[in-house]
């Protein structure tokens, strides 16, 4: 019956070439149960149960994406471990499945295990993806996300978001009881934790591209200042030795620098400064408010924004402040911008007098559109797929909470959480 | 008998009471028949209850995107900084608020340029800068635009 479905779906896909609905092709991958050489036992749980649970948790993976369409495992589908390399592709085509997944996973003698990950285009009959991880046995969920984003970059060609962080401030209480916390969390929900105990006020938390630093807003001093913070250890420290008040921390895509903005008597404007300390470099001297900078995926441009025109509008310039020109001119305020990992679009947060929506364009101000209708929508974050985002939406008392979009188009779906949140980051792909 | 007994009774009472607010270089005198107040009062409400009663209040309010002072507020500002200078040893913070429906950050370098507003013109009139620190709170706490002059002692 479900796999009925999937023809169906699929055939429908194909019928669609060529309507003016333009539907998105959408590709049955198959995700059979893994195998393993000899079901051993590891701390954490026998080898052909983890292989269960890890093909299970790709499916899951793949499922969430707007690209593919999984097909779930089933026992009888259970392959044995030479089966892993040389799949049975009529099999597989008869259920119309493009793509097939097989892996194993295997206890080694020094305590962890290996994750074999395979990636079959099924007409083709060939190998188009393969990769093996070694990692402690309680790590089998990284591996096996790590497998559903090789599935998915062999499919869509851009990087998967399973193996990826959020970092956001956690807000509960009300009035004067509010605490906030800077959390973060696997992009699918797992691993929530708080980094911060709560006394403090902190603000726009960023990860480091190997997400293992934050930089952040604290009010530790009673300012708010932008702070490094150390996500195993919680050891922090100030990014620049002033009292002067800075915020809007990003790091560059190759975490070594940090743009930010700071404040100079009335005056706000962005400065460059490394990740490891040492002066900051001024890099905008425009009178009014410059702030929240975001790098282009190679390092060598900065988007932001300012109001030296008048009104809040974005900007592009080299990484070392010059060419600096405008990209936006539509009314109202255009505000923090996000470039994206494949450099090809900004998203940004438009003030109207309706509300404030998502929306992106590209850098050189072209093909502008908006995602969400509001009206309290603001602080878009991309995926490492570049195909996705997440936002805070604030409701009209004030409470907040995250949601994503894809950009194909389809409506906002809430992240579910254990309290309110604001000012949400996503990591690239970590490894 | 009962009469002597009762007037020796509030004799004990009235020493007791001037005996517990004689504390090392204050002297209070007791009026007999005023009632005291319920506790002892914190010289930082003192000074607050009289720096918003000379001054007309300790907010300076703001129309949206605009850190400009309007005329009421330079009134206001001014009865400030005469209580300041009166004051020398009073330090204040001065905290500036973003609009509530402004981005996160834009919000932040607003209430940081109220605050550097209310700072200078506080200076020009008189006040040492070393007297007054600002800060801002973005959009953290609700409310109009605005800019709170806090007494921080």
């Amino acid at each position: 019956m479900t796999v009925r479905f999937y023809h169906i779906a699929l055939l429908g896909a194909a019928l669609g070439i060529g309507s003016a609905a333009q539907a998105q092709s959408v590709a049955v991958v198959a995700v059979p149960p893994l195998s393993t050489p000899d079901d051993k036992q590891t701390p954490a749980g026998g080898s052909l149960a983890i292989a269960w649970q890890a093909s299970q948790l790709i499916a899951q993976d793949l499922r969430t994406t707007s690209e593919i369409m999984p097909l779930p495992p089933v026992q009888k589908d259970y392959y044995s471990y030479p089966e892993v390399t040389a799949p049975s592709f009529p099999k597989w085509r008869s259920k119309g499945a493009k793509f097939l997944v097989t892996g194993f996973v295997q206890a080694r003698s020094d305590d962890r295990i290996t994750f074999g990950c395979y990636v079959y285009d099924v007409d083709r009959g060939r190998e188009v993806a393969r990769k093996g991880y070694v990692v402690a046995p309680g790590e089998w969920q990284r591996a096996a996300h790590r497998c559903s984003g090789l599935a998915y970059t062999a499919v869509t060609g851009a990087p998967g978001i399973f193996d990826t962080r959020i970092t956001y401030v956690a807000e509960s209480g009300v009035g004067t009881g509010r605490i906030e916390r800077i959390a973060i969390m696997d992009s699918d929900g797992s691993n929530h934790r708080y980094l911060t105990k709560g006394g403090t006020m902190v603000l726009t938390p960023r990860l480091s591209p190997s997400a293992r630093r934050i930089a952040f807003v604290s009010y530790v001093n009673g300012r708010p200042q932008v702070r490094l913070l150390d996500a195993e250890s919680g050891a922090e420290r100030p990014l620049v030795p002033n009292d002067a008040i800075s915020f809007a921390p990003r790091f560059s895509p190759d975490g070594r620098r940090i743009a930010f903005s700071m404040m100079q008597s009335q005056n706000s404007d962005i400065y460059v400064a490394s990740a490891e300390g040492g002066p900051a470099q001024r890099l905008t001297t425009s009178p009014g408010v410059d702030t929240d900078p975001s790098f282009s995926p190679d390092g060598t441009k900065i988007v932001f924004e300012s109001d030296r025109s008048g009104s809040q509008q974005l900007y592009v310039m080299d990484a070392n402040g010059a060419g600096q020109r405008r990209i936006s001119f539509g009314g109202g305020a255009y505000a923090s911008p996000d470039w994206s990992p494949d450099g090809e679009w900004i998203a940004f947060t438009r003030r109207q007098p309706g509300g404030r929506s998502i929306g992106v364009l590209r850098a050189d101000g072209s093909g502008e559109r908006l995602l969400t209708s509001g009206p309290g929508d603001e602080g878009a974050s991309w995926a490492a797929s570049s195909r996705e985002l997440i936002f805070q939406r604030s409701d009209p008392s004030g409470n907040a909470s995250l949601y994503r979009i894809s950009l194909d188009g389809s409506e906002p779906r809430s992240v579910a959480l254990p309290q309110g949140a604001s000012d949400p980051d996503w990591s690239g792909v970590t490894e | 008998m009962m009469r002597i007994l009762l007037a020796l009774l509030a004799l004990g009472t009235a020493a007791s009471a001037s005996a517990q607010i004689r504390a090392p270089g204050i002297v209070k005198r007791v009026i007999p028949g005023l009632r005291q107040p319920p506790g002892p009062v914190a010289p930082a409400d003192v000074l607050r209850a009289d720096f918003l009663a000379k001054t007309g209040g300790d907010t300076i309010f703001f129309g949206n995107n605009v850190s400009g002072l309007s005329a009421p507020a330079r009134t206001t500002l001014a009865a400030q900084a005469a209580w300041l200078r009166q004051h020398p040893d009073v330090l204040v913070r001065i905290e500036g608020h973003g609009d509530t429906g402004d981005t996160r950050n834009h919000a932040i370098a607003m209430g940081a340029r109220r605050a550097e507003e209310v700072r200078s013109y506080l200076v020009l009139l008189g006040v040492p800068a070393g007297q007054v620190t600002t800060t801002s709170m973005g959009k953290e706490r609700p409310g109009s635009p605005r800019a709170v002059t806090v007494l921080v002692q």
